[in-house]
């Protein structure tokens, strides 16, 4: 999103602005507020390493910037999927974390990298849901999408979906029964189909809907599990992993190739190993985590929340985003459809 | 000797600026023509290798294998024209007459009232547009104010509307509107106005017989900075449409970032350019014509 990657750039300019100090220093690039500034604030304490944070606000947004040769920055945190386009293209360097006695910590079921099985190159991050926020006063119970697409008509409430091709994608495929990474012509035309017939009662594709929820002009939103941290005061809003089935992410933090202070990387992904950080990280950021032992350190209120701390047979139901290759264009075709459509 | 010598100061003089635009624009121009006719490379960027299906899939030579045509494209690019063209007419209609009364108000408020025109540079766009979102929301101050007033009992439905987009487009625009449209009527002869009402014009006649010709840079001028960038803009969109009525700026952005498509999001690009220079063209040779 655009509003985000100016205010990144004006980031950037400030910061490149600054003095040039001659004291160790990491330079991350990070999702925005993808990380408890708390945690950089402990790392800086510990290793005396200043860290600098620049944001992005997608992957594609990153590779390109990397791609097009932006130097300077030590760590990137990309999901799964471009984890793996980033290793094929040789942009990621080799950190051989898993040989470190914490990595025991990392439960190997987030070792999702096709291309990094054994997690040589980058550390499991964080992981999240993608779900139903809604205003359960307005709305009443909300269990999936069928209820969520039936809002407009059956309480005159608005609904909004993120600005985002993969993730509306996604729930069509995962109302057809499809695979959300299908390349198959015709699941991408039946999914195509169903965001099509839902497209009349959808108020807005956005990124901002947190707001218009909190204040009333949306009744519910599709959005990331990590808007709960705008909604801990109003019971009345709700976060709902879909019953038919939705989108996990995960983030892991890599090493660039070009970085240029390996070794202060290293020590970033060994102080995130730590289970009491990764659990600071969480009890801001209200994702997952892959730290086994961090679970146990979160506050009650995440604890239990099997919205947020998922259970295992919520955890059959999602699906994680795989590279689509060269079957990209059509889902992009799709989306254009969608988004002109009348 | 002397010639030799202003041709010399001459080429030093204009050496930095040709340098400037030759590295900063041209290059980047060239950069954007070549791309367009490459083929896309799978993870973003290019692949050196001629591919005229970019432009095939927007204008209908391609063989639905390789690429396939869409109607959908050039959809929006229409779309984008029309708002565009709106934007400049509703800035020209509102910029016009204040424009006129400003020009005859003593010297110091005069003075104050530009200073008022530009004073929304000196914050941010991004954050002025989340004060319209704001604003323009069904429980915002806008549609709360007129229900308050009496003037509507049902909640205001502009927020991600099409109108929403070109009330946001004026906004942002009438600042480049009113200016050079002020410079134009403050430089008014206005003895010739007072001259043709003597001589028996009627008040319309002296308007478009005196008043228009001698303005006509200023309409032209401040239509053109209106319209280039209203035909790209996608941050108005992309805030205050809620990506509904996607734009040919917001469809550019897609192809550079999701689609990974640059060459396509390049050939869109080349032909924004070309239609926006041709449509200048015509409408400033039109002009010429007729205030000649």
């Amino acid at each position: 999103m655009t509003i985000r990657t100016v205010a990144a750039l004006a980031l950037a300019a400030a910061l490149a602005g600054g003095p040039a100090a001659a004291e160790e220093t990491l330079a991350l690039y990070n999702w925005g507020d993808y990380i408890n500034p708390e945690v950089l604030k402990r790392f800086t304490e510990e290793t005396g390493i200043a860290v600098t944070l620049d944001t992005y606000s997608s992957n594609e947004e990153m590779l390109a910037k990397i791609q097009a040769g932006a130097t300077g920055y030590d760590i990137v945190f990309p999901s799964v999927h471009m984890q793996d386009i980033m290793l094929k293209l040789g942009l990621l360097e080799k950190t051989g974390i898993s040989a470190h006695p914490d990595f025991a910590n990392i439960d190997p079921a987030f070792l999702r990298s096709k291309e990094d099985p054994e997690g040589e190159y980058c550390l499991p991050y964080a992981w999240g849901t993608v779900g139903i926020f809604y205003n359960e006063a307005v709305t009443g119970p909300v269990a999936g999408w069928a209820d969520f697409f039936a809002i407009p008509e059956k309480t005159g409430g608005k609904i909004s979906l993120l600005d985002d091709m993969r993730e509306v994608m996604a729930i069509g495929l995962i109302m057809n029964g499809k695979s959300v990474n299908s390349t198959e012509p015709a699941d991408v035309r039946a999914a195509t189909d169903y965001i099509l017939a839902q497209k009349p009662k959808v108020t807005a594709f956005t990124y901002e809907s947190m707001a218009l929820l909190a204040s009333g002009d949306l009744a519910a939103a599709h959005f990331f599990v990590g808007g709960n941290v705008f909604f801990t005061e109003t019971p009345n809003i709700r976060y709902v992993i879909p019953a038919e089935g939705a989108t996990m992410y995960q983030e892991n933090i890599c090493v660039l190739a070009s970085a240029p202070h390996k070794e202060n990387a290293r020590k970033f992904l060994e102080f995130y190993l730590r289970p009491e950080i990764a659990a600071l990280n969480v009890s801001q950021q209200f994702n997952g985590t892959p730290n086994v032992p961090a679970n146990g350190l979160t506050p009650d209120f995440i604890r239990q929340n099997p919205n947020i701390n998922v259970p295992p047979e919520t955890m059959a139901r999602l699906q994680i985003f795989e590279d689509l290759g060269p079957a990209l264009r059509a889902y992009d075709r799709a989306w254009n459809t969608i988004r002109t459509a009348q | 000797m002397s010639r030799r010598r202003e041709r010399a100061v001459l080429a030093l003089l204009l050496a930095p600026v040709t340098l400037y635009l030759g590295v900063f624009f041209l290059v980047p121009l060239a950069t954007i023509v070549v791309f367009s006719f490459l083929t896309p490379g799978l993870y973003g960027g290019v692949e050196w290798s001629f591919y005229h299906w970019n432009y095939g899939r927007i204008f209908g030579w391609a063989d639905g294998i390789t690429e396939v045509f869409e109607p959908v494209y050039l959809r929006i690019l229409g779309r984008s024209l029309g708002f565009a063209a709106l934007t400049v007419a509703i800035c020209l209609v509102l910029c016009y007459p204040v424009a006129f009364w400003v020009s005859r108000l003593p010297e110091r408020w005069r003075a104050l009232f530009l200073f008022l025109v530009t004073l929304p540079f000196f914050s941010s766009l991004i954050v002025r547009l989340y004060a319209w979102l704001l604003i323009l929301r069904p429980s915002g101050l806008l549609g709360e104010g007129l229900m308050a007033l009496g003037l509507r009992s049902t909640p205001l439905e502009l927020l991600y509307t099409p109108v929403a987009v070109v009330l946001g487009m004026v906004y942002v625009m009438i600042p480049f509107m009113f200016l050079p449209l002020f410079a134009a009527i403050d430089t008014l002869d206005r003895a010739q106005v007072e001259a043709a009402l003597d001589l028996g014009a009627t008040r319309t006649q002296a308007f478009l017989k005196v008043v228009l010709p001698q303005t006509l840079p200023g309409i032209a001028g401040g239509a053109v900075i209106v319209f280039i960038p209203s035909v790209g803009n996608f941050i108005v969109p992309d805030i205050l449409g809620g990506a509904r009525g996607l734009m040919v700026g917001n469809l550019v952005e897609q192809q550079f970032l999701a689609a990974r498509n640059w060459p396509f999001g390049s050939a869109l690009s080349v032909i924004i350019m070309t239609v926006v220079l041709t449509v200048l063209l015509v409408f400033v040779a039109r002009l010429r014509a007729r205030g000649a």
